[in-house]
């Protein structure tokens, strides 16, 4: 709390949630690109409806309700799901496609760079709340099982699609933690920031 | 079976020995070696190298650490840097590597002198890296998605040796892999950039002597993008005249970064960029209106971004793009002038209205045609006149009067403002004062000063000076509340004449003029000068003005310089409006060489040279030595004169002999011979070819020979009385000295045969002309030309002449013919009545010699008119005709008819003393 109340952590919380939205807007804007190139590049079909084990979801209820720290605690574990997700996908993409088509390996990339930054986004506005980052190995889901070739597909269609909604979800929740009135904000920690 | 296998093994190594028989010491014994080997050094620091030398050394023997040698590159090191450690061991020391060389060698004295080398080493001098400094990155936006980061950094000092450089950078969490530079130590380019985390970025640089890094760059790569400027940009005209819009795409979505954008343009011709203010375009946008455009003109835009908070970098500008704005109503009149014509008719004026185009921003469209409304002020029956015309001028005939002329543009929009322009009847208002000009760089600045009168306006013209073409007459139009314009166009070194005329409300005043150069020069020539009269002392000397396309410049003043051949150059200095120089004080009959020098402001010109030569007499001088020599002569010759005149008797003497007197002489005396000599009268004898050119002999015939000497005595008679009444009209041989002696003379003809038969021709006397001087004296009475008359026994038959009726027609004339007589007849002339001497008897060009019997003649002044001798010559020769015959015997060499003859024998007075007969 000593750290949130000091002009200079508000400021940083506000920069971290400035850029995090932005992080959030651009990640979701290059994970609708990839989609489009993905679903191309795999042969799939867009409006296909898929669920996939494992991937956390953004859809939530009651999200109004919720806390500042668990808006972040959700986020943050989303996004290292994500992060675990698409390093997989990036490992069978250049598994199955080599360098053929190092484009798509380049934007699956630049993605997960932007889904560790985001969580590094993440775990730093937690640790300006004074909340301690809850290992990975705790809370980082379980390795997904290998899949067929169709499967892995359809998962990393999964993935995508969810981390789009997910960066919709991120933009909402940080702008809500940036918010300055304490009414808006449930967490008592969120509520005492400028 | 163990101790088999080391037979083996041993039987291995020996041929190993054998065929490797140097393997332990190498093929060729060392006898030492340096430590360290070929070091890398840090400059400026100490070293220490030591060569150890083996004890027994199989080419050198013993060789021990006091005989070694340590050398640079074959430069012998100071012994004070040696140190013999032990006996196999010598060390060197160097307090500065940078007095190293390579190879570095530690040699010895074998046998006291000869140099043998132990070993060497390479030395390599270098410095650790410095601390990289000024890091700085920007990510250049290749794509819509693609960015790069490029960062750049100073490097630091050269190092002399391998220097490694990385750019590194890092997440919190995360390590990127390094970025080593290709082919540069100074910046390196990161392909993979995310954005939105602030990334560390430092650079290392690493060589064998060391590493350093630089200080971290910490930075959000969002905050150092450049983006792509905007693509597809056009633009569309709107519907007012003065907007333009512009649309364009953006390659960064909103996601990434929002920006901001600066819209340039300019007029197409122009070459100044204005913008549209940044805050109104400092928000996300693909497109904006452009507004405060001229109509009708095409400009040129161009447009860049950035991110939308400033941080970053701007793009670089777009493509330009070109749009044109619609037509609007002509802003403004056209300015109008005139220029009036009056050289035909003062009351008949041919008025050439001239009018500038509109200047594109005052036209605001093209302009279809101009619209001229002239209205007689003067006269205000008189119907106005309104002219289309599509050209900028309009002549028009007018007569004298004041006139107001109306002049509007018409564009497909609409018509501009009039312009109004009064032509007064005469331009009788002030003039502007203090007329001057100044350059001032490309243009002409002309100022004036206003009349005390309100000045609507002024119209200034000015026309380039041509000696050439006419003033082609340019103009423009000023404010009536300025008091100066500048004149483009104007070209330097030319002369322009400029007019200044101040428009008032009701009329317009007189035009000053100025004439005035943008820049002088000196002239492009000189004059050319030329001598116009040269005298003794002084000179008049000529030039032409130079042409004003040759002066270049007002011309201050012209030099003359003249100077003898080896005399010092004189200088005079002549005012320009002169176009002549008298140069006085000259020598005397002396080559001159004179040029002449024309001056601007900026320069002078010289022409060529002119020589001329001074006279060697002044005017008068040879008049004033001639004229004296010639009066001295004419008073000499006049004193000569009067002296003769004095002595005239003593000069008549020896030149003039006294004649006999016949009244003093007796027939006895006379000689019987003279008929016979007198025969010499025939005309061979008496005038021998070469004394005269020009004889005619008149020889009248008398008809009866017998009664010649029967009747003689009558005449004779006669002849006395006369001679008592008129003593000067003897008849005599030498006739007067103008040759035309009043006295007749008879001469006998050709044959010799005076044959004057007649009772009144009597032959008085012979004349022999040019034979006088070789005469004897006996022979002078035969020209005497005695008064006193002969006596009949004394008388022969061949003397007779022919008779006369009268003592006065016995005269006998003779007389010097042509066109002697008519000069002649004006002169005084002197009559002889002996003898004849003529002045110029060379001269004579004819002769005539004429007998007349029984003819009466008056005698006749010298003077006498032309017309009157030849009514009296007439008279003679119808009295001979009638009378007697008269026969031309020889008119030889002499193309005067017997008509012209007359002057010839016309009796002549003897004017008033005439020579008279003795």
């Amino acid at each position: 709390m000593a750290a949130a109340d000091s002009p200079s952590a508000a400021l940083r919380r506000r920069d971290l949630c400035s850029r995090g939205i932005r992080l959030a807007g651009k990640m979701r804007a290059d994970v609708v690109d990839l989609l489009d190139a993905y679903v191309e590049q795999q042969g799939l079909d867009a409006s296909a409806s898929v669920a996939v084990e494992g991937v956390p979801l953004a859809a939530v209820e009651r999200w109004d309700e919720q806390t500042g720290t668990q808006r972040l605690l959700e986020n943050l574990a989303a996004y290292r799901a994500f992060r675990a997700l698409l390093a997989q996908m990036l490992e069978e993409q250049r598994e199955q496609l080599g360098e053929a088509d190092a484009g798509l390996g380049r934007a699956l990339a630049a993605v997960l760079l932007q889904v560790s930054a985001f969580a590094y986004h993440l775990e730093e506005l937690l640790r300006l709340e004074s909340r301690g980052v809850p290992g990975e190995e705790e809370d980082g889901p379980p390795p997904p099982p290998r899949l067929g070739l169709f499967e892995q597909k359809l998962r990393g269609l999964g993935v995508l699609r969810e981390l789009a909604q997910w960066a919709v979800r991120s933009v909402r929740d940080l702008r809500q933690l940036a918010k300055p009135s304490p009414a808006t904000g449930a967490a008592p920690a969120l509520a005492e920031s400028p | 079976m163990f101790s088999r296998w080391n037979w083996v093994a041993c039987g291995f190594c020996l041929v190993l020995n054998i065929c490797s028989p140097d393997a332990s010491g190498g093929l060729v014994q060392s006898c030492g070696h340096i430590i360290p080997e070929s070091p890398v050094l840090a400059l400026g620091s100490n070293f220490t190298a030591l060569c150890i030398l083996n004890e027994s050394c199989p080419d050198f023997g013993n060789i021990y650490a006091s005989q070694i040698i340590w050398k640079i590159k074959n430069r012998v090191v100071p012994k004070e840097q040696y140190r013999e450690i032990n006996r196999t061991v010598s060390s060197v020391t160097f307090n500065d590597t940078s007095l190293l060389a390579t190879p570095l060698t530690c040699n010895i004295l074998e046998d006291g002198q000869i140099e043998q080398n132990i070993y060497g080493i390479t030395v390599t001098v270098g410095l650790a890296p410095e601390k990289p400094k000024n890091l700085s990155c920007i990510v250049h936006q290749m794509s819509r998605f693609t960015y790069v980061m490029t960062c750049t950094w100073d490097p630091g000092r050269h190092t002399f040796l391998d220097t490694q450089f990385r750019l590194r950078y890092r997440w919190p969490e995360e390590i990127f892999p390094d970025c080593i530079p290709k082919d540069v130590n100074n910046s390196c380019t990161v392909t993979d950039i995310q954005f939105f985390v602030n990334t560390e970025i430092w650079v290392e640089a690493t060589n064998v002597l060391g590493k350093a890094e630089s200080d971290p760059l910490v930075v959000d790569p969002i905050n150092i993008v450049k983006p792509l400027s905007p693509q597809n940009v056009s633009v569309s005209s709107g519907l007012l005249p003065t907007i333009l819009k512009l649309s364009w795409e953006n390659w960064i979505s909103n996601a990434v970064m929002t920006l901001k954008f600066n819209i340039r343009y300019r007029i197409v011709d122009d070459t100044d960029w204005m913008e549209v203010p940044s805050e109104d375009t400092a928000s996300p946008r693909t497109s904006f209106s452009v507004q405060g455009l001229r109509p009708y003109t095409e400009y040129v835009f161009s447009i860049r971004c950035m991110k939308e908070d400033g941080v970053g970098y701007w793009s670089d500008w777009s493509e330009e793009k070109t749009g044109i704005t619609t037509e609007d109503l002509p802003s403004k009149g056209p300015p109008i002038w005139r220029i009036i014509d009056k050289s035909h008719s003062p009351a008949c004026w041919t008025v050439h209205l001239i009018w500038k185009a509109l200047k594109p921003f005052e036209a605001n469209g093209v302009i279809l045609q101009y619209e001229v409304t002239v209205r007689d002020k003067s006269s205000l029956s008189s119907p106005v006149k309104k002219y289309n015309v599509t050209s900028t001028n309009y002549t028009l005939q007018l007569q004298e009067g004041t006139y107001e002329v109306t002049l509007i543009a018409r564009n497909s929009v609409g018509v501009s403002p009039p312009s109004v322009l009064l032509i007064p009847a005469s331009n009788s208002k002030a003039p502007v004062k203090n007329l001057r000009t100044l350059p001032k760089h490309d243009k002409l600045w002309v100022g004036w000063t206003a009349p005390n009168s309100y000045v609507l306006r002024y119209v200034i013209e000015w026309c380039l000076v041509s000696s050439s073409s006419d003033c082609i007459i340019e103009w423009q139009i000023a404010p009536g509340d300025v008091q100066g314009v500048e004149l483009k166009g104007i070209k330097p070194f030319k002369c322009y004449l400029i007019t200044v005329y101040p428009l008032y409300a009701d009329g317009q005043g007189t035009g000053q003029s100025v004439k005035a150069y943008l820049k002088q020069d000196r002239p492009s020539k000189g004059p050319t000068v030329q001598t116009k009269k040269v005298g003794k002392a002084e000179a008049v000397l000529t030039w032409n003005h130079l042409t004003v396309e040759e002066q270049n410049g007002f011309i201050r003043n012209y030099t003359i310089l003249y100077k003898t051949i080896d005399g010092n150059e004189t200088v005079v200095t002549v005012d320009p409006s002169k176009t002549e120089y008298t140069l006085s004080s000259l020598a005397s009959d002396t080559l001159y060489t004179v040029r002449m020098m024309a001056s601007t402001d900026n320069g002078s010109r010289t022409g060529p040279d002119f020589t001329f030569t001074t006279q060697k007499f002044g005017k008068g001088e040879i008049e004033a030595i001639v004229v004296p020599v010639c009066l001295a002569f004419l008073l000499i010759v006049l004193l000569g004169v009067l002296f003769c005149f004095n002595k005239r008797d003593l000069i008549k003497k020896h030149i003039w002999p006294i004649v006999p007197d016949p009244s003093k002489s007796n027939i006895a005396q006379w000689s019987p011979q003279v008929p016979a000599k007198h025969n010499f009268n025939s005309k061979d004898q008496m005038y021998p070819e070469g004394s005269f050119t020009d004889v005619s002999v008149v020889e009248i015939e008398a008809e009866d020979k017998k009664s010649f000497s029967e009747q003689d005595l009558k005449p004779f008679d006669l002849l006395k009385k006369e001679k008592s009444t008129s003593e000067g009209h003897s008849s005599g041989i030498g006739g007067s000295s103008c040759m035309s002696s009043p006295r007749q003379s008879v001469s006998d003809s050709d044959e010799g045969e005076t044959t004057q038969n007649t009772s009144s021709t009597v032959q008085y006397s012979t004349v022999v002309l040019n034979g006088y001087r070789d005469q004897t004296p006996v022979q002078v009475f035969s020209r005497s030309e005695s008064t006193q008359p002969l006596l009949d026994s004394e008388e022969r038959p061949e003397d007779h002449a022919g008779g006369a009726d009268s003592p006065a027609q016995r005269q006998q004339y003779f007389r010097q013919n042509g066109g002697q007589d008519e000069i002649n007849t004006d002169r005084p002339c002197f009559e002889r009545t002996k003898q004849i001497t003529h002045a110029n008897e060379g001269d004579l060009v004819g002769f005539v010699q004429l007998q007349i019997s029984g003819q009466s003649s008056q005698p006749l002044g010298l003077g006498m008119e032309k017309n009157t001798q030849e009514a009296a010559l007439s008279n003679v020769l119808q009295t001979y005709t009638e009378g007697q015959t008269v026969r031309p015997e020889t008119v030889e060499e002499n193309p005067l008819s017997v008509d012209e003859m007359p002057k010839s024998y016309l009796p002549q007075t003897v004017r008033q003393g005439g020579y008279m007969p003795q």
